[in-house]
Parts: C-alpha cells; sequence; structure tokens
C-alpha cells in the first residue's frame, strides 16, 4: 500500500537507515513484509521456499550498501530482489523456470463468459478456490497478476521488473483476469 | 460477453480488491523476529559529525604523541636556526669584556687547529681591538689564538694589527703605494682609529 502523506517515502526511509536509523528499517518491513510474502507464497506455491527467498530477499537489503538505481522506487527494486533470487534458485536446483517460457497468451485465452455484473459479484469467496485459480494461470500471467495485487505495482513498473514490453505486461494481465473470472465464476449460477 | 460499462481498470479494481478481502498468508513470527534481529545486528553506526570526529581523533593518544612530536621538533629547530642578537655597539668596553670572556674558555677547551672559531667571536674580535689600549702582554697572549681561529674562518678579514703589521712590511719592503691602499682601506674599517699613531707604535715596537 502507499504511504501515507505525511510519512516518510519509501526511499526516504531507506536512506536514513543506511545512515544508521535502525528504527527506519522497522517501518519498511512493517509496510512490504505482508506484500512480499504473500507474492512468493503464490509465485512459488511453496511455503518453505518462500519463506526462504523471504529472508534472503530482506538479509540482503540489510548487508547491502546500495539504492534503487535511476527512477526505480524501493518497491520495485524490493520485488526484483526477490524475484531475482527465486529464478537463482530455481536455476541452481535444477527446476525449470517456468517465468522464462514463451507463452503465447492467445492459445490460452478462452471465451469469457462470467464477466458479467452479476458474476462479477458472486465470485468465489472460498480461499481454496481463489488459490487453486491463481495456480491455474499460466506462471507469466499469474506473476504480473501478483506484482499487481501484492506489490501493488503499475503496469510500467512491472514491466520494467520482468524485462518485458508494456504491451505484453498489458496482454497478461487482461488475459489473467479474464480467466480468473471465469474460475471463480463458472460454477455459480448466473 | 464483457460488460461494456465495466472499463478494464474497474474490472482490475474490482478483482483485485476481491483477491485483498482474502488474507492468504503472513511471515511466521520467528521470520520475523529473526529479520528484525538481524537489522539491528547489522545496522550502520550512525556517521558522527565533523566536530564528533575531530574531538575523537584528538583524544587518540597517537594524535597526542604526534602533535607533542611535532611541536618539540619545530621548538629545536627554531632554536637552532635562530641568529646572535646583534651586539650593543655604544659600549665598546662592554663588549671587551664579553668578547674576552667568551674566547677564554674556547681557547682553553680545545686545541685552535681542532675547533674552528664560532662565527659570532670572529666578528667580535675586532670590536675588541677597537676599544684596546695599546697592547699589553696578556691581552697579546690571547689575541695569538683569536688571530689562528680567525684565519681558519675563510671569509674573515685581517685584524686590525694584522693590517698595520702588513701596511709596516710593504713599506720597508718598498711598496709605498701598496702600503697607502691598505692604509685607506684599514681607515674605512676602523674610521675613528688613529692609524698613523698606531702604526708608529708598532714600528717602533
Amino acid at each position: 500500500m502507499p504511504a501515507a502523506l505525511d510519512s516518510p517515502s519509501d526511499e526516504a526511509l531507506l536512506a536514513r537507515n543506511r545512515n544508521g536509523d535502525g528504527a527506519s528499517f522497522e517501518v519498511l518491513y512493517a509496510r512490504h513484509r505482508q506484500g512480499l510474502y504473500r507474492f512468493l507464497v503464490s509465485l512459488s506455491n511453496k511455503a518453505e521456499l518462500a519463506e526462504e527467498i523471504f529472508q534472503d530477499t530482506w538479509l540482503s537489503l540489510i548487508r547491502s550498501a546500495t539504492q534503487p538505481q535511476g527512477r526505480a522506487s524501493f518497491r520495485t527494486w524490493l520485488f526484483q530482489i526477490a524475484r531475482n533470487r527465486l529464478i537463482d534458485h530455481w536455476r541452481k536446483h535444477g527446476v525449470h523456470n517456468p517465468l522464462h517460457d514463451s507463452y503465447d497468451e492467445q492459445l490460452h485465452v478462452q471465451p469469457d463468459d462470467a464477466s458479467s455484473p452479476e458474476q462479477q459479484l458472486s465470485l468465489s469467496r472460498d480461499q481454496a478456490r481463489l488459490d487453486a485459480a491463481l495456480q491455474a494461470l499460466p506462471e507469466d500471467q499469474r506473476e504480473v497478476f501478483l506484482l499487481r495485487l501484492h506489490g501493488d505495482l503499475e503496469l510500467p513498473q512491472i514491466a520494467a521488473l520482468t524485462g518485458a514490453p508494456l504491451e505484453t505486461v498489458k496482454s497478461r494481465l487482461r488475459y489473467a483476469q479474464q480467466k480468473l473470472h471465469r474460475l471463480l465464476a463458472e460454477e455459480v449460477p448466473a | 460477453m464483457i460488460d461494456r460499462k465495466h472499463t478494464p481498470d474497474a474490472d482490475d479494481e474490482m478483482l483485485l480488491e476481491h483477491f485483498r478481502q482474502h488474507p492468504s498468508g503472513e511471515p511466521p513470527p520467528s521470520l520475523d523476529a529473526f529479520i528484525l534481529a538481524a537489522a539491528r545486528r547489522e545496522a550502520p553506526t550512525p556517521a558522527p559529525s565533523l566536530w564528533q570526529r575531530w574531538l575523537h581523533a584528538c583524544q587518540r593518544p597517537r594524535w597526542q604523541m604526534a602533535f607533542a612530536t611535532v611541536a618539540g621538533v619545530a621548538l629545536m629547530i627554531g632554536l637552532v636556526l635562530r641568529s646572535p642578537v646583534p651586539e650593543d655597539h655604544s659600549s665598546p668596553l662592554a663588549s671587551v669584556e664579553f668578547s674576552a670572556n667568551r674566547q677564554e674558555p674556547a681557547v682553553a677547551a680545545a686545541p685552535p687547529p681542532a675547533m674552528p672559531a664560532p662565527a659570532p667571536i670572529v666578528r667580535m674580535a675586532p670590536q675588541g681591538e677597537l676599544a684596546r689600549a695599546p697592547a699589553s702582554a696578556d691581552q697579546a697572549l690571547l689575541e695569538k689564538p683569536a688571530a689562528k681561529m680567525s684565519k681558519a674562518a675563510p671569509a674573515a678579514l685581517p685584524t686590525l694589527e694584522q693590517g698595520l703589521m702588513e701596511i709596516l712590511r710593504l713599506r720597508e719592503v718598498g711598496d709605498s703605494k701598496a702600503a697607502d691602499e691598505k692604509l685607506l682601506a684599514l681607515h674605512k674599517r676602523f674610521p675613528k682609529e688613529d692609524l698613523p699613531a698606531r702604526l708608529e707604535a708598532l714600528r717602533q715596537r
């Protein structure tokens, strides 16, 4: 969630922490711990692996003296570190990296019959179904949706983070939403 | 069919909000505690201000030693290179006594060839002769080592007595022109001295 107007920005907190203000880190951690953790759990679909990457990400941030470069926000920077750590883990353990698959979204598009207002209001509220719907998404669509959901990142930020063109990110998000609507509403009577 | 009343942005927000209403996990408290403890343990120390750094540097013993050493060396160099205090020419008698007192220990302490005369003593020797009465025996004894020491100094001028002796010698060999030039030069150096009378006294000795 964005910081309140009267509270210091993430970047200001990080700079203060780099100058020895320990309390600044606790504020930063409190702001982003939940979103980052949920992003990693949903992306990796393994709680233990998510905890390991979550810990590595924060420790590398603690031990690093660097700051977000250029126009990158702290949030983008943090999620990028976590994403890179996860990809490194997959590579190290010989796991095929699903995020690097070339994926033709058009082949996975199904007619979106569940986008009427009535159906949207009656989306399933069952947690297990929500998780299952997320895991049913193709990896690159899921990644974009999770960055939007838990990182609260804008599409250009997601494009910069993933290294994908902005139009590709837009289409991935659109297809992800369509599929989620369909998966969550298909068994609900219209 | 997509409802045209619902923009993609509205759909996006509705779906996101739907997922956000369902908490999907929190990091374990132990993980939170571990990360926060690591952050406290490895937090960079606050950068001290310029004043604090200066104060801290001054409190270190090596700085005190270095400063004291430099100050001591500078003091010693200053003392060694200090130029002698100019003599007061208004009191010739005092100069004579001062010169004699300083020459005596110097002569007695070391043989003349082994120890060149210090520059201030050489410069003061003619002043002693200026105020001296016609040579006495003990002063003549003192003059000999002083003369030797003066010769040892490369830039030292001949004393008044040496100059007068040289003039007498030149006159004896018939070189009166050179003798007159020497006399003129001596007169410039010792304008208050009655050079003809001193010459006559030396010639009669």
